[in-house]
């Protein structure tokens, strides 16, 4: 593993005395043909179409997990989401979540990715003061921006890592030791933070463990999932739901498939690369 | 493209359906020797979602990722060499109609 | 830890639900295990549902249910390659006999039903086995968890995968099992009456045989729903080394025939599934319906009548559930679960039309397992009305066309045939 030690000079300030961590995930579209969009306001069209937890949301709780396994503390999930986005976070407690929080409230409806990331940056403000980190999934594989992660650490004005595959925590200093993975690169690089950070994690890491039965029956008898709404946080309207989103979808097109000219060389791998590159040069693709 | 008139390739029949599925599959081989034994191969032909395929070298390979749950493949194997569970945690076909 | 509750119900689809909600109905504390992410999303049948058990169970259905449409018109046709013999029954009646649904909505209404009444439903996790102490079912196992309970209703379905991990069942077999592929078309609802010839709300149920199997023993299916139509084969898995043809082939072969693609011109697929279904009867049952500690309802103890033409799961299996809690209930008066105690179990299912029907129609299968049925005589249909009606000035009396078309049957395979089925169905 190369490791390159960089450390950061935020100010660690709020720490609770337990790791607390912080897992916002999303009830996401499933990538079937039959998802429709709106013909006027170009949103996903999701009455009948079920929804589930973004699968890298699953990998980020994982990690949180891994953490809590072995230094202690307690994991939230919370998630932005209509009253059905219950059982997503039902399925968290399943995972292993102490408690998750569903933030509802018709004020939040229609919001992209400024508003949302505004929402759950000032929800966990004034829910967890004390909090340590925030986890996130990579992105999500319906909208696939991976906003979310960066806006909130900009909301609370806090160093944000992606790419996360492991970390080891020093709660008496105050600091987490992040190791990240470059695909591209095939890479792993090491950082330290003072607490708190937001992290996303790697899509391919931390294979999430299975919903136990036990922990799904304790999430309903014990009401492990809570509403809040903006009663409670207080959220300027204007800066949430449709009025807090800047973003307008002006057009959506099917993309056309471009025509291919098919043309194949059989023979000499030799022959055939040369034959290629003249071939690109000739249609101007790229230049000798 | 409109299916009127064509055979709708299995691939793109299953991707009309929702899926969560789960990077851990829920069929196993048990025993790879036994299917190139295998004569029939029922798995092959009877399975709906043409999980199992045959290689050029006579081995069946397996995906878990289009399974639609049915169980065929653990019933009409005349070798029991396929280990066929339910996935966990809710992961695999997600059935809108049913 | 581990929680206690005084019913476990392994599976929540029509069987397991009914009996959950009627138990906690009853003030009994429940807990619904599902494997799939909520009700109904592993669950797969034909399209139709009879709605006699409804009227007894949940009178408000007619309002509540996710009924697309009301079946009026039952279609049977044999079908070859390029014909087709075809009987149509229609009725003007306004009762309300048999709908066509969504099993994935139907189940889930159940599910809320079942909530509603108090029982604690938990999906996304599958039940592993069952938890043995002393020779008595005292729980279940899902993964690490342990879950103990008074009784266990064992609904899981016709993969007995729980059963046969605690040793109640043998493995399942193909010759008692048929394999179904569907597949759900969009079509728009004035597609659809146009087509079809219906009403606004009227359904159409079409059961065929011969071409759609490719003449070996099964069928295909096809219902109308308000914007969709479902349309499906069974194939007997006892016979599917038979097929020509793999079968994720065979059912775009029969919804290619021209007499099928031509109704469903336009259409947009929006699902494609599968699913096993108990074909044969008494035999497909389980040794024991009970134990201690025990019951076994819906398709798990292969409660599904099937007569060919007419398939009935989901009425046999809520029924089912309804006799399995009220058999919990009077043992539950005794004050004990042990085998003697839920006996009654067996003794409610005799006196109702599960086991009445079953009786009825104990060799059935039998009779409809003959492969003559699904070919020879698919082909005699259609060469008999091919040829009487291909005029041509020679005279065509029905007893010497009919000797022409039954092509290698004998006259006393057709008589035994016939009485065959006359005799069992």
């Amino acid at each position: 593993m190369g490791a390159t030690v960089i450390s950061s000079a935020n100010a660690g300030s709020n720490m609770g005395k337990e790791l607390t961590i912080i897992v916002p995930v999303k009830a996401a579209v499933p990538n079937i043909t039959a998802v429709r969009l709106d013909p006027v306001t170009h949103n996903l069209v999701r009455e009948g179409v079920p929804l589930m937890l973004n699968p890298y949301d699953r990998n980020a709780l994982e990690f949180a997990l891994r953490l809590k396994d072995k230094y202690g503390g307690r994991v939230i999930t919370l998630s932005m989401a209509p009253p059905s986005g219950k059982d997503f976070l039902e399925s968290t407690i399943g995972m292993g979540a102490d408690e998750a929080y569903l933030i509802t409230d018709r004020v939040f409806a229609g919001a992209d990715t400024l508003a949302t990331s505004y929402t759950v940056a000032m929800t966990i403000k004034k829910l967890f003061p004390g909090f340590n980190l925030v986890v996130m999934g990579e992105e999500t594989t319906d909208s696939t921006t991976a906003h979310m992660p960066a806006q909130v650490a900009s909301w609370l004005s806090l160093p944000y890592l992606y790419y996360v595959v492991d970390g080891e925590v020093n709660m008496e200093k105050g600091t987490i030791k992040l190791t990240r993975y470059l695909e591209d690169e095939g890479v792993y690089e090491e950082f330290e933070y003072n607490m708190p950070v937001i992290v996303s994690v790697y899509k391919d890491s931390n294979p999430p463990r299975d919903i136990s039965l036990n922990r799904k029956i304790q999430a309903k008898l014990s009401g492990l999932v809570k509403s809040v709404t903006n009663n409670e946080l207080k959220l300027d309207p204007l800066c949430v739901g449709l009025r807090g989103s800047p973003t307008i979808v002006a057009k959506i097109e099917d993309a056309k498939p471009i025509p291919r000219k098919k043309q194949i060389f059989k023979g000499d791998p030799r022959e055939a690369a040369k034959w290629l590159i003249e071939n690109l040069i000739k249609e101007g693709v790229i230049k000798p | 493209m409109s299916m009127d008139n064509r055979r709708i390739p299995i691939e793109e029949r299953l991707n009309s359906n929702a899926w969560d599925v789960s990077q851990r599959p829920h069929i196993r081989i048990i025993d790879p020797d036994k299917c190139r034994k295998c004569e029939a191969k029922p798995c092959t032909h009877l399975c709906p979602a043409r999980c199992y395929t045959l290689s050029s070298d006579g081995t069946v390979l397996f995906s878990h990722e289009g399974c639609l749950e049915c169980g065929t493949c653990r019933i009409v194997c005349p070798y029991n060499a396929i280990e066929w569970t339910y996935p966990r945690s809710g992961y695999g076909v997600q059935y809108r109609f049913g | 830890m581990s929680q206690r509750f005084d019913v476990i119900v392994v599976g929540a689809g029509p069987g397991g639900l009914t009996a959950a909600q009627r138990l906690a109905s009853r003030g009994f504390k429940v807990l619904v295990v599902e494997r799939g992410r909520k009700p109904g999303s592993k669950n797969v049948y034909g399209g139709r549902i009879y709605a006699h058990v409804l009227d007894k169970l949940y009178p408000e259905y007619v309002k509540e249910a996710p009924v697309e449409r009301w079946v009026r018109k039952e279609r049977l046709t044999m079908l070859t390659k390029d014909s087709g013999v075809t009987v149509e029954f229609e009725a003007k009646a306004t009762e309300h006999k048999s709908f066509t649904a969504y099993l994935s909505n139907f189940t889930e209404w159940l599910g809320r039903k079942a909530e509603a009444a108090g029982a604690l439903v938990v999906t996304e996790t599958p039940v592993d086995s069952l938890i043995t102490k002393d020779g008595k079912v005292v729980g279940i196992k899902s993964g690490s968890d342990e879950v103990y309970g008074g009784v266990v209703i064992v609904a899981e379905g016709i993969n007995r995968l729980v059963l046969e991990s605690s040793g109640l069942a043998p493995k399942l077999q193909p010759s008692l099992v048929g394999l179904g592929v569907k597949e759900v078309i969009k079509l728009s609802r004035g597609e659809i009456n146009e087509r079809f010839n219906l009403d606004e709300d009227e359904g159409l149920a079409w059961a065929l045989a011969g071409y759609p199997t490719h003449y070996v023993p099964g069928g295909a299916f096809l219902y109308t729903n308000k914007d969709a139509v479902t349309l499906g084969i069974v194939v007997y898995l006892e016979h599917g080394s038979k097929l020509d043809v793999p079968v994720y082939d065979l059912i775009e072969e029969f919804r290619l025939h021209p007499f099928i693609s031509r109704l469903l011109k336009g259409g947009q697929l929006l699902e494609y599934s599968a699913h096993l279904t108990p074909i044969a009867g008494l035999k497909a049952m389980p040794p024991r319906l009970y134990g201690n500690g025990y019951l076994v309802v819906g398709d798990a103890a292969g409660f599904l009548l099937h007569l060919g033409v007419l398939i009935r799961g989901v009425d046999f299996a809520m029924e089912s559930g309804r006799l399995a809690a009220e058999a919990v209930v009077k043992a539950h008066d005794e004050g004990k679960y042990d085998e003697e105690a839920l006996s009654v179990y067996q003794q409610l299912l005799n006196e109702s039309f599960i086991m009445r029907e079953f009786n009825a129609f104990k060799n059935a299968h039998k009779a409809l397992n003959n492969p003559r049925l699904y070919s020879d005589y698919v082909m005699l249909a259609n060469a008999f009305m091919g040829r009487y009606f291909d005029v041509d000035g020679t005279p065509r009396r029905l007893w010497d066309t009919f000797m022409r078309a039954k092509g290698n049957l004998t006259l006393v395979d057709l008589t035994k045939d016939a009485l065959s089925l006359v005799m069992n169905l």
